[in-house]
């Protein structure tokens, strides 16, 4: 009994040892027996590859760090009023939204955006500016916000699409799930009155182009 | 037996193209004479497959000829017998020996026996160059002593366009990647529970010590090395080099950071790696010693300084809280935050 109970611990060890062996294979070395399920995205076959997917998860891992902060500077400033847990709500999916995408920039050793500062302000400025509009001005920096980045994941969806949808089956699978989120919120904007603040087209415009700005900009700094 | 017969052969052809690139230039290169050596040289080819003894790779060498073996296959021994052959089977074979290889099955690169890309026999002319590099200091001459070595002619060192530069940058790499493989044998040891976790300072104190060693067989002539990599055109190449260095060191250290800390962290190890390799090139202590003390010291003094940032973060922020509470006072005190 006990030399059975040994003797199954050290096959289970063994079992437990191939498959960490195989997951830190993983790394950047030429042999890899890469396994796709514990990876999201699949392992890039040449140097353009590794550099379209780095430029793809850099810029969607600096959006989610954007949105984060943009949520929080409106919580700063409408947190205690009646809007509170709505925009509470919606920056606690951003979070998850970041985890992931972090999570995913680690596993592939991608490089994050060196501007990660600069979005950081920028993006409580933003919210509590906006914020301070009143509840009307947040929820039109919402869907501003909100209507960018769902353009942008559509347009990351159909250039991974063109490419190979087979191969990115994954990662298609989280953008996606991600873009609907974010359509979610936007309409959730959308619901609450965003339209009503004055001056609502200037503002829905400034900050897409800011945006857009940024989104160009993340990629490849 | 028979790949002996054809790397003799390939080493014959490769120094009869020395004596084909070496003839232009003491003799008038006349176009007529050329054709005529690229005609014999066709023949040879079509000669050198007909007496192949593997049938099925002997149509595949033909046809699979880059514009590297298709030189091999030259030889340039004037052979005036061999010039009245039945023109009308040597043209094709001269055709096909001089189109460029567009096929698009062959080229795997892998197909005949002796088939090897040029970055492959370049790659093989630099390492067995570093033998050399004691003697002659990093330069072409090195290069070209271990282009002879290889039975190539010294003139090969035609194909390396940076000159000394390919040389130190292939050695770069290649200590590189020996540095990649080494830490990936201890995570994979780390992992199979049959070592134990460093902690992060000695982990980058051995990963830095353990690079750094491989420069000592070079020792003398490394100052040599580093002049030529701070040139303006090689400064890319060898920032591209110290970068992925810098980051395979931080990942096996187990740096999973997604902020500023990446840059940060990077940015230290590589001061801590340049400043030490400075050092090391002026340190005549037995073994290194005082280098590895100076590295010692220098990862020290970035474990504390990440300590006390992280202090700083800590006391400011308390710092913080106890404003906003005096502050949230004053204003209970003051009678502003009653509600009116």
């Amino acid at each position: 009994m006990h030399r059975a109970a040994r003797t199954a611990a050290r096959g289970w060890s063994g079992v437990v040892g191939a498959t960490t062996t195989r997951r830190c294979l993983k790394c950047r070395v030429p042999l890899q027996l890469s396994s796709r399920a514990y990876g999201v995205v699949p392992t890039p076959r040449d140097s353009e590859e590794k550099e379209m997917l780095a430029q793809i998860l850099r810029v969607d891992h600096a959006g989610e760090y954007g949105a984060n902060r943009i949520y929080a500077g409106q919580m700063a400033v409408l947190g205690r009023s009646s809007t509170g847990p709505l925009i509470q709500e919606m920056w606690d999916q951003e979070k998850k939204h970041l985890a992931k995408f972090n999570e995913i920039l680690a596993e592939n050793r991608v490089r994050p955006t060196a501007l990660l500062p600069l979005w950081n302000i920028a993006g409580f400025a933003l919210g509590a500016s906006c914020a301070l509009l009143g509840k009307e001005g947040a929820m039109a920096c919402t869907v501003a916000v909100e209507e960018s980045i769902s353009e942008h994941y559509n347009s990351q969806i159909r250039a991974l699409m063109e490419k190979d949808p087979e191969r990115y089956t994954e990662l298609l699978q989280v953008i996606k799930e991600f873009r609907d989120d974010e359509m979610e919120h936007h309409d959730t904007g959308l619901e609450h009155d965003a339209e009503t603040v004055p001056g609502y087209w200037l503002l829905k415009n400034a900050i897409q182009l800011g945006c857009k700005a940024a989104i160009l900009v993340s990629q490849r700094v | 037996m028979a790949l002996l017969l054809r790397g003799l052969r390939a080493g014959r052809a490769l120094r009869g193209l020395g004596r084909v690139v070496a003839a232009p230039t003491a003799a008038n290169p006349q176009s007529g004479g050329l054709s005529r050596g690229f005609h014999r040289a066709a023949l040879r080819l079509q000669d050198e497959s007909k007496s192949d003894k593997h049938p099925s790779s002997s149509s595949s060498s033909s046809s699979s000829s880059t514009y590297h073996e298709h030189y091999q296959a030259h030889h340039a021994e004037p052979d005036p017998a061999e010039g009245p052959r039945d023109d009308s089977t040597s043209d094709p074979a001269a055709e096909e020996a001089a189109r460029p290889n567009t096929s698009y099955q062959d080229q795997g690169g892998e197909q005949g026996e002796e088939y090897e890309t040029e970055e492959q026999l370049q790659a093989r002319v630099l390492t067995a160059a570093l033998e050399f590099v004691p003697l002659h200091g990093w330069s072409m001459e090195a290069v070209a002593a271990a282009a002879e070595t290889l039975g190539l002619s010294s003139a090969s060192t035609g194909m390396f366009h940076n000159g000394a530069g390919d040389l130190v940058l292939h050695f770069i790499a290649q200590c590189n990647s020996q540095l990649t493989e080494i830490l990936v044998e201890q995570h994979n040891q780390v992992q199979l529970g049959q070592a134990e976790p460093k902690k992060t300072a000695d982990f980058l104190r051995d990963a830095v010590e353990t690079r750094l060693r491989m420069h000592i067989p070079y020792m003398e002539s490394w100052p040599q090395a580093m002049s030529i990599l701070l040139l303006p055109h090689n400064i890319p190449d060898s920032l591209k080099h110290l970068s992925t260095l810098v980051d395979d060191v931080w990942y096996y250290a187990g740096d999973r950071s997604t902020d500023m800390n990446w840059y940060t962290k990077r940015a230290a190890l590589t001061g801590i790696y340049n400043t030490t390799e400075l050092v090391m090139l002026q340190d005549s202590s037995p073994d290194f010693q005082d280098t590895w003390s100076f590295l010692d010291n220098r990862i020290q003094d970035v474990v504390n300084m990440a300590a006390a940032a992280k202090q700083a973060q800590a006391t400011g922020e308390t710092v913080v809280q106890g404003l906003m509470g005096a502050a949230v006072t004053l204003k209970n005190l003051t009678g502003l935050n009653q509600r009116r």
